[in-house]
């Protein structure tokens, strides 16, 4: 047939077309990575400019920190916004937009001085008058925050004069010196008339600090340049940019490829490929940074056998850490004693974790009247086994590995355990809020203030409330109150030690393991503080910077 | 004619509500709303602002009262807003007092998706055409063979897997080609041709994976459409009536083997405004597939809804304009659709 | 049947595709005879290892073995590939003979049911139920299975709608049939070999599915292994741990190029068009 031999040509013209256009196309492109790589290893001198790219999974929805609470805002707004209160590199109150503070006798009324002279990126001076408006609208019934509660706590709040602003409790609140370093201040000059829930300023903000908002490329990327009127000093990076890339396989081969900086690793990316790739290590540093929160298995306190003290320290015995640090994290963790971050004054040095003693484990459970009555190799006691599932949410690998390890462990001294994983929103109101749970691997954050009060205090059992567990401890309660009442930091870090004592022995909930977040970093960024100290690798990373031969090659005009 | 029209338009109200009555018992199945989010497990955040928050949103009231409450804003066509702190507009953009625009979720997201699928569906078509008519007049034989294992390799193998494939091959071990986005970095900074070409070369592998998945249901429909038509008595007739075999095979066989794609066309519709919430997570590419995802994890109800609605809504319409084409195009059924 | 079935394996593509599903299908089945560890097993001290003589396809993260999971992971993801169609099919088929059968009032709210559901995006729709009911393996077959029914009810219908006026169909009314005996004796048997063509390549698209979700956190969930969950567990460290992803994407790309194959194998022997064509 001679129409056939004419068909094949058309296939054949048309596979080399596809193929050379795949090829011309790629070849119009030069190479983004010069092709001899600069000696990153050299010191380089400090010095303004340049560009750092990092990856996030979400895009913020809006850019007003009271309003959109997600990490992915918080993590851009935190560059724009200023606090009047900021944690310092050791995880310490110190001033922000406030010069400094004083505490009244009776401990109600706190007084914040402002630095002079503020201003706010449009050139407006930012005053008390803003802190005031910031406080009531996120006070205001009619905005639309999770976060209000802190603030409405003070009876009233004044600016009785442009660098001084006033807040007053009806009795002493510890925590609200915490709470002043989370509040952003927004301009009243450019707010005031304007729907909070809705305005347009989300997405256009002026604020105070470092950056200010450039470019927001929706769903791409958001670009934040130098703010020449920062109010506290330049930064050194010309230009920060944000790519929005939800999947972190992609945002690994971004990092590859050089055309991101900067990307939070997972321990196996972190502890297997990089000393795998040599010519990686040479190009991207690693860090190693105290994550902020900790894993832990909590027991549903109002079902049996979970009420006898006993069998939860048996079954924290039972759990070795260090084999979960190990093969979840693949050592990239610490052990963990109390609620709090390790190295801050707040974590008690004296508390050690459960050390795993299967031996002890065993004798707590025979204690409590389990034993192997039927020769099944499943505990029982009154003829029923020692059996329970383990829930947590699902899409977080580590949790599952964790239970998976901890099932097995469990298995060994005779406790039967089946895994259950539900999605978030189903978790929460069908076992949490129900309480219709035996146990469950979650998660807390390590405070930066020490109160707990709505985690630990019998109080807060309510359904949608945080003590989900219903732990209730006259003792706990009570030091929770009074770390509540005092403002010293050193009579309330002995207040705090004694509840973390407390919790220790009682052992409400396992602690399993606090993981470290493992930044990775490109070589070019320099003024990088190793080891992290306790706040974290990036608490100085206004003062990073990029020498000037290492910067990317960027598309010029 | 018109009155055909008019009867399918009617029947496409009883089936929107429909679609939208499934679609919203689908999202009450599970107990959860948007204040329920990981984000709002946190000890800062109290329940009663929680609660707070669903009055506002009218969770709080019964199913069927919010159904009711969705059905009277949709008669009106309006989409609502977001139950992201956002709060945007679920649809198309709304201009407030002071002059500033909010664009609409779907309007921003709808481009990109619609120009990913429409460049891969030609492709699909470019590709699949030839694949297909070779493959029928070699039936059974090896290029037949060949191309039926090669479109089915196509569509078996995981995309996200092969994505992942292709974007290391090409994107870190050679720097042929960006591996995720849509735009370079300094972007704004290129001539118009070379942002075109920055643009195409970001849209290259998001739109090959997409065409590969779907080149064999549209090969095979060529191929088997074709052997049909190669066996009616108006092509034994044709050849021998002594035509030359090509213009057999492309005057006659083709043109009416070709008939039926209208309707294929037709269903690829919601496919084309729907979007790969894989392919878009993976190429990082802000488009309905990522969007509706994005909706369902967070229980935003008024995105979810608008979604599916304006899907079906695009679907139907596309069903009823495949149909008509097809009887535009074949005489045959033009009668019986006028009788 | 039979000597369809020896015609369709004539063709050498269905042929591979049959022993494809043949060998795979052995392979689940006995998964417990052959599989050399327990595949939830965790060994804190052999993560990542890369393929050897002791772990034929390496291990994973948590130090599993992967050929083991990767057998288990066959039961789970035939199961659901297979349940998911049984459901669709057995929905679809009753749904279609009612149409076809009764056709009136009946045909025409079946098929504007039809019309519904296909106008719903259909991985929308099974990403919605999936993450708003809780991601089970059940909850996955289910799904898949009620939102794919759709073409097996037009098939159906369109063979009972032709089928209806046979003569033996008309004669057997004549004689008084009842309308099940009717259904189930003639009219059924008759129409049920596109079903089998349209059930084989729905297998495969549901393996594709199961694999989809996974990639999403949505599919079958962890420890049970499925070959969708092992490639997802694997693709963040394609270019490391590259047998992670290499064998489960190549167990999805042959299995279900295997279902592939064999479905169309099937339909050129069944379709009575194409199967006349060798002039």
């Amino acid at each position: 047939m001679p129409g056939q031999r004419h068909r094949f040509g058309i296939l054949r013209c048309l596979l080399p077309i596809l193929f050379s256009s795949l090829i011309s196309l790629s070849g119009c492109g030069k190479p983004s990575g010069p092709t001899a790589e600069p000696d990153y290893n050299q010191p380089y001198p400090p010095e303004p400019g340049g560009t750092l790219i990092s990856a996030s999974i979400a895009e913020p929805s809006g850019l007003i920190p009271m309003i959109s609470g997600e990490s992915a805002a918080s993590a851009i707004a935190s560059n724009i916004f200023n606090t009047l209160l900021k944690y310092d590199k050791n995880l310490e109150l110190t001033g922000e937009l406030a010069k400094s503070w004083d505490v009244s006798s009776d401990q109600k009324t706190i007084t914040f001085h402002l630095k002079p002279n503020m201003q706010w990126a449009d050139g407006a001076p930012l005053t008390s008058d803003d802190v005031l408006f910031t406080w009531k609208l996120v006070t205001d019934d009619k905005t639309r925050t999770p976060y209000g509660a802190d603030y409405k706590l003070a009876l009233k709040a004044e600016a009785p004069d442009p660098l001084t602003f006033r807040v007053t409790y009806p009795q002493p609140y510890a925590p609200a010196l915490d709470s002043w370093a989370g509040l952003q201040i927004l301009p009243k000059h450019l707010l005031k008339d304007e729907d909070i829930n809705t305005t347009a300023f989300a997405r256009h903000p002026v604020g105070s600090s470092y950056y200010q908002l450039a470019d927001w490329r929706h769903g791409e990327s958001l670009t934040l340049v130098r703010n020449p009127k920062s109010t506290q000093g330049p930064a050194r990076i010309e230009k920060l940019i944000s790519r929005i890339i939800p999947d972190t396989a992609t945002q690994f081969l971004e990092l590859l490829a050089n055309n991101i900086d900067y990307m939070g690793l997972d321990p196996i990316q972190y502890a297997r490929v990089f000393p795998s790739r040599p010519d990686l290590n040479k190009k991207i540093a690693l860090y190693k940074e105290l994550g902020n929160n900790y894993t832990y298995l909590g027991f549903n306190l109002k079902h049996k056998p979970f009420d006898d003290g006993r069998v939860r320290r048996a079954i924290n015995y039972a759990i070795d850490k260090q084999e979960l640090i190990d093969g979840v994290l693949l050592g990239l963790g610490e052990p963990v004693a109390s609620p709090y971050k390790p190295g801050t004054r707040w974590a008690n040095p004296e508390l050690k974790p459960y050390p795993y003693d299967p031996e002890k484990a065993k004798a707590l459970l025979r204690s409590a009247g389990f034993e192997d009555h039927d020769g099944d190799g499943i505990l029982d006691r009154n003829g029923k086994p020692l059996a329970f599932e383990i829930l947590t949410n699902n899409g977080n690998k580590q949790r599952e590995m964790s239970a998976v390890l901890i099932q097995r462990r469990l298995k060994e001294i005779g406790i039967d355990v089946s895994i259950r994983e539900v999605e978030w929103a189903s978790f929460i109101e069908r076992f949490i809020k129900t309480g219709d749970f035996d146990v469950v691997v979650l998660g807390w954050s390590l405070s930066l203030d020490p109160d707990q009060y709505s985690i630990w205090h019998s109080s807060q059992q309510g359904p949608g409330q945080f003590n989900f567990i219903g732990y209730s401890n006259a003792r706990v309660d009570k030091l929770l109150e009074q770390g509540r009442l005092e403002l010293d930091p050193d009579k309330r870090m002995k207040i705090y030690h004694e509840f973390a004592k407390i919790l220790l022995e009682d052992s409400p909930i396992v602690y399993l393991y606090a993981g470290y977040g493992l930044p990775a970093i490109h070589r070019r960024v320099k003024g990088i503080d190793n080891p992290a100290p306790p706040a974290g690798i990036g608490w100085n990373s206004y003062d990073w910077y990029i020498p000037e031969p290492l910067r990317r090659n960027e598309i010029a005009p | 004619m018109s009155k055909y029209l008019l009867k399918r338009l009617f029947w496409m109200v009883p089936l929107l509500v429909g679609i939208s009555l499934i679609s919203f018992l689908i999202m009450h199945l599970a107990p959860g709303d948007i204040t329920t989010t990981e984000a709002g497990f946190n000890p800062k955040t109290s329940q009663e602002s929680r609660q707070k928050l669903r009055e506002m949103y009218n969770l709080d009231k019964p199913l069927l009262v919010q159904y009711g409450m969705w059905l009277k804003r949709m008669s009106t066509l309006d989409f609502g807003r977001s139950f992201a702190s956002h709060q945007r507009p679920v649809f198309w953009q709304v201009t407030d007092d002071k002059g500033n625009v909010t664009k609409g979720m779907i309007q921003e997201a709808l481009p990109i998706t619609l120009l990913i699928n429409i460049l891969s569906l030609s492709l699909i078509l470019v590709v699949a055409l030839p694949l297909g008519v070779v493959s029928a007049l070699t039936q059974n034989r090896l290029p037949d063979r060949t191309i039926t294992l090669f479109v089915f390799i196509g569509f078996a193998i995981p995309g996200f897997w092969l994505a992942l494939i292709l974007m290391y091959w090409t994107g870190v071990m050679h720097n042929w080609l960006p591996i995720s986005g849509m735009h370079s970095l300094g972007y704004e900074n290129l001539g118009t041709w070379g942002q075109f070409v920055d643009f195409m070369k970001h849209l290259l592998l998001p739109v090959l994976i997409s065409a590969l998945s779907g080149l064999a249901g549209i090969s095979l429909f060529v191929r088997n459409g074709m052997l049909d038509v190669l066996h009616q008595d108006f092509i034994t007739t044709a050849r021998a009536k002594g035509l030359p075999e090509s213009q057999v095979v492309f005057r006659h066989a083709l043109r009416n083997a070709l008939l039926p794609l209208i309707t294929i066309l037709g269903l690829a519709i919601p496919g084309l405004i729907g979007g790969s919430v894989i392919a878009e997570s993976i190429f990082a590419i802000p488009g309905m597939g990522k969007l509706f995802y994005d909706a369902v994890l967070m229980r935003d109800f008024p995105v979810i809804m608008g979604i599916l609605t304006i899907g079906s809504a695009l679907t139907l319409l596309g069903n009823l304009i495949a149909d008509l084409a097809y009887a535009w195009a074949d005489p045959r059924v033009r009668r019986g659709v006028m009788q | 049947m039979k000597q369809t079935m020896t015609k369709a394996l004539s063709n050498p593509l269905a042929l591979c595709g049959f022993l494809i599903i043949a060998t795979i299908l052995l392979l689940a089945l006995f998964a417990p005879l052959i599989a050399p560890y327990d595949p939830n097993a965790i060994n804190v001290k052999a993560i990542l290892l890369s393929p050897s003589s002791a772990h034929y396809m390496g291990t994973d993260g948590l130090g599993r073995d992967v050929w083991s999971r990767m057998l288990y992971g066959a039961r789970i993801s035939l199961l659901v590939g297979i349940v998911a169609v049984g459901i669709a099919t057995l929905i679809g088929v009753v749904l279609g003979a009612l149409a076809g059968f009764y056709r009136g009032w009946v045909d025409i709210f079946i098929m504007r049911m039809v019309d519904v559901m296909l106008s719903i995006p259909t991985f929308f729709l099974i990403l919605a139920v999936i993450a708003f009911l809780t991601p089970s393996i059940w909850n996955i077959m289910i799904v898949i299975g009620l939102t794919s029914w759709m073409g097996v009810t037009r098939l159906v219908r369109a063979e009972f709608l032709s089928l209806r006026n046979r003569e033996f169909v008309m004669a057997s009314q004549t004689l008084g049939a009842r309308d099940f005996r009717l259904i189930f004796t003639h009219l059924l048997p008759n129409s049920l070999t596109p079903v089998i063509v349209s059930s084989v390549l729905g297998v495969a698209s549901a393996v594709l599915v199961e694999s989809g979700l996974s990639f999403l956190g949505l599919g079958v969930q962890a420890p049970q292994a499925s070959w969708g969950n092992i490639l997802t567990d694997g693709k963040e460290y394609i270019q490391f741990a590259w047998w992670l992803s290499l064998f489960p994407g190549l167990a999805i790309l042959i299995t279900v190029l295997g279902y592939n194959l064999l479905g169309e194998g099937l339909r050129d022997v069944f379709d009575p068009r194409s199967s006349k064509t060798n002039l």
